[in-house]
């Protein structure tokens, strides 16, 4: 269309007028204020999807693309954080990305720079609002200046308080659960050796029917330990689970050891085991584990690089790509609601997020007043409460039933 | 919102990589558009001064607040006419289609919605939802059935069934049966049929016919293969598969080192794979692990426990997707959803007639 491009100076024109975008920043507001009366997603990712797109159907250079997707993140972030989301996960880029132009990868790389150590002067800005920045992903595959800059953005930040930005970096999922199941059998193959030399001294000194008595009353306990240390791990950080291993030591020694001799030890083996009264060779000589059947999803859980954080409750792509292309598929598989959008990442803003928001919202609300239709939103509740709404779904259930 | 005159003086930093502005320029730049940190709920340790200013005015604050209020009631009272008005016309438009294509359990109908399409998925998996009625397993396994017969007359060779719960796994030869009878409906004469082979994870394969070895390979008829998965076969695999290897390291047969994604990668399709690769006679229909196209059956897109190691570049599709996640009674699953999906993966859109 001829006239198209003549519209839109017209439109950009008048939006940029002074009172227009004060009316828009006050609209803004209001709604933003509005979304906070309802219940507010915690944790929110993005994938941003389009730049380089919308920079070809634009006719401009795709750095320029980026770097109005940088903007479009700054405004979506803001109205993220306003409306009272704690953590907001973007992928910024992919390991595959490293495959694009260097000249692209070169230029997305010095922008990530730029704005980290933008960032990072404006430290006590960051330190009032209390935001935090993560880096999520191989940072080894980073070049020295990009990583000094992200470490330094980091650790500047890293005592901040409730907000969170995840920056998935050079990031796949599936590298992120490979990482996960190998710290997680690190951690599992690292004997137990901390205390190992002060206790075993110690223990020596026992009488063996003392230490028979002792192991005993330690796997007849050990269900409600394990229980508890569960619930404890469930809490969140990975820090508290450490705590509770030197707490779970001894048992989980019973466990290690007996491992050694019957390849699958539970529970209700060492019970029963243990009333014949012959203590299991402890075996002080080989190295002691913690029993692999301790490893539960949480585990798993506190591995990841998400940790800490809350589940995802809203994932959003953008430019109608309708995959999730390698990211959070451990931390979506289960009650994220996942959106795609068909606007290309520089376009995104409030109007496109305010019906992904509202209607999580309205599910979310549904959900609270009537817990057991979960999954099953039916309407006869709802269509109650609702006047106008009741008849209009009235008539699409006749149109249904025709 | 960042007015035009700032966006401009920004950007024009940013070209220059951030060397145009100094901090302070910058920071005086920002703090218009910062928002009162008190207004953020968390308030590091507000000082006397502030302390007093937010107390000022809590007239005007309540009357923030109400408006808040109001507007998020209006939003959602207009919200909610736009979804149910949307939800009518995709009704109606649902019922069109409906009419306008229905299989009427002839393959050449169906294969004549799927002929022009660009691209179909090898593999293709659903999302399906248990109900609570009485009658709810006799539906699903309806559900699935119905599935298997359109995926075998589009020409689609592996189909794979998630619900959550796993009672699919439970009564494989049940199922089985009742999706020979629905073949049957659709095909007629038993040799038209396409062989079923019909199984689970860690289940063996349960298979209509055995395959006659003499025939070649062209008259041979088209094999249908369906994986059931459930919930226990998603994070839960990966946490057994985490123990194993613990286990291994921890009697120093592998070193952590050792795990890549490609290890885990082979150990998960393996899973999928395994019972159909155990069966020498069958070494040519091995199940793809990554499915192409996720159909969901439901209100809105939401994985619900399916294995996440696959999904990594499945496209998904929601059948009740179109009207913002809220639609009544759990979506059922329907022919034109079906094709819709189909069509929405070959980037192609359904049209009222044929």
């Amino acid at each position: 269309m001829p006239g198209s491009l003549h519209m839109s100076r017209l439109r950009n024109w008048f939006l940029s007028s002074p009172p227009a975008e004060y009316a828009i920043t006050s609209l803004k507001e209001l709604l933003i204020g509005a979304l906070q009366q309802g219940p507010v997603p915690q944790h929110v990712a993005f994938v941003m999807d389009g730049n380089r797109r919308f920079a070809r159907s634009h006719g401009i250079e795709t750095v320029e693309g980026h770097n109005l997707g940088f903007e479009a993140l700054a405004r979506i972030l803001e109205v993220c954080y306003k409306s009272g989301v704690k953590v907001v996960t973007i992928y910024a880029f992919s390991i595959e990305n490293f495959k694009r132009s260097k000249f692209e990868v070169d230029a997305l790389m010095e922008m990530a720079k730029v704005k980290l150590s933008q960032m990072a002067q404006h430290g006590d800005l960051l330190d009032r609002y209390g935001a935090k920045v993560r880096v999520l992903g191989r940072l080894d595959m980073l070049k020295p200046d990009v990583l000094e800059a992200v470490n330094k953005a980091v650790d500047m930040t890293s005592r901040n308080g409730d907000r969170v930005l995840n920056i998935c970096f050079p990031y796949t999922s599936r590298d992120e659960i490979t990482s996960a199941i190998r710290d997680t059998v690190d951690d599992y193959s690292t004997p137990i050796q901390q205390d190992h030399s002060t206790t075993a001294a110690s223990r020596n000194r026992f009488s063996e029917s003392h230490i028979a008595h002792n192991i005993r009353a330690q796997t007849l306990g050990s269900t409600t330990l394990e229980s508890h240390s569960d619930s404890e791990s469930t809490s969140g950080s990975s820090g508290q689970d450490d705590d509770a291993y030197p707490r779970q030591d001894y048992a989980d020694r019973v466990y290690g050891s007996m491992s050694s001799c019957s390849s699958s030890t539970t529970l209700h083996l060492g019970n029963q085991q243990d009333p014949k009264g012959s203590p299991p060779r402890t075996g002080a000589d080989s190295p002691v584990y913690i029993s692999p059947e301790t490893i539960s999803r949480q585990t798993l859980n506190d591995h990841m690089l998400t940790k800490g954080t809350p589940p995802l409750d809203i994932l959003i792509r953008t430019s109608g790509v309708e995959r999730l292309s390698d990211f959070m598929l451990w931390q979506t598989h289960e009650n994220t609601e996942i959106v795609f959008l068909n606007v290309m990442w520089p376009e995104f803003d409030l109007w496109h997020f305010l019906p992904v928001m509202l209607g999580w919202q309205r599910r979310i609300s549904k959900s609270r007043q009537d817990p057991n239709a979960e999954g099953n939103f039916a309407g006869d509740a709802k269509s109650n409460e609702e006047g106008p709404d009741a008849t209009l779904w009235r008539q699409g259930g006749k149109v249904k039933d025709i | 919102m960042v007015s035009q005159r700032d966006r401009e003086i920004l950007r024009d930093d940013l070209r220059a990589r951030g060397t145009k502005l100094s901090v302070e320029e910058r920071e005086s730049l920002l703090k218009t558009y910062l928002p009162d940190p008190a207004e953020l709920g968390k308030k590091p340790a507000p000082t006397a001064s502030e302390r007093r200013k937010t107390r000022k005015t809590p007239i005007r604050t309540f009357l923030k607040s109400q408006t808040h209020y109001l507007t998020y009631a209006f939003t959602h009272i207009i919200f909610g006419i736009v979804v149910r008005l949307l939800q009518a016309y995709h009704a109606v438009v649902d019922r069109i289609l409906a009419v306008v294509y229905h299989h009427h359990r002839t393959p050449e109908l169906i294969r004549k919605d799927v002929k022009n399409l660009k691209r179909l998925p090898q593999h293709l998996s659903t999302i399906l939802t248990l109900r609570k009625e009485d009658d709810a397993l006799a539906v699903l396994m309806d559900e699935v059935a119905e599935l298997a017969a359109w995926s075998s007359c589009a020409g689609i060779p592996q189909l794979s069934i998630y619900e959550k719960s796993g009672v699919l796994k439970s009564c494989i030869p049940a199922l089985h049966q009742i999706i020979t009878t629905k073949l049957a409906s659709y095909y007629g004469t038993p040799s038209h049929q396409p062989i079923l082979q019909l199984y689970a994870p860690h289940h063996p394969v349960h298979r209509s016919a055995p395959i006659p070895k003499n025939t070649d390979t062209t008259t041979r008829p088209p094999t249908l293969t369906i994986l059931l998965l459930s919930s226990t076969d998603g994070r839960e695999t990966l946490v057994d598969l985490t123990k194993t290897l613990a286990e291994m390291s921890q009697n120093g047969k592998l070193s952590p080192e050792d795990i890549t994604p490609e290890l885990v990668d082979a150990e998960i399709s393996e899973i999928t794979t395994l019972p159909l690769s155990m069966d020498p006679t069958l070494a040519d229909t091995v199940l793809k692990p990554e499915p192409d196209l996720l159909l969901v059956f439901g209100p809105f897109l939401k994985l619900d426990g399916y294995p996440p190691w696959q999904l990594r570049l499945t496209e998904m599709y929601c059948t009740g997707g179109r009207s913002h996640g809220i639609i009544g009674d759990g979506e059922a699953v329907e022919y034109q959803g079906y094709m819709r999906g189909l069509w929405h993966f070959a980037g192609a859109q359904m049209r009222f007639g044929r």
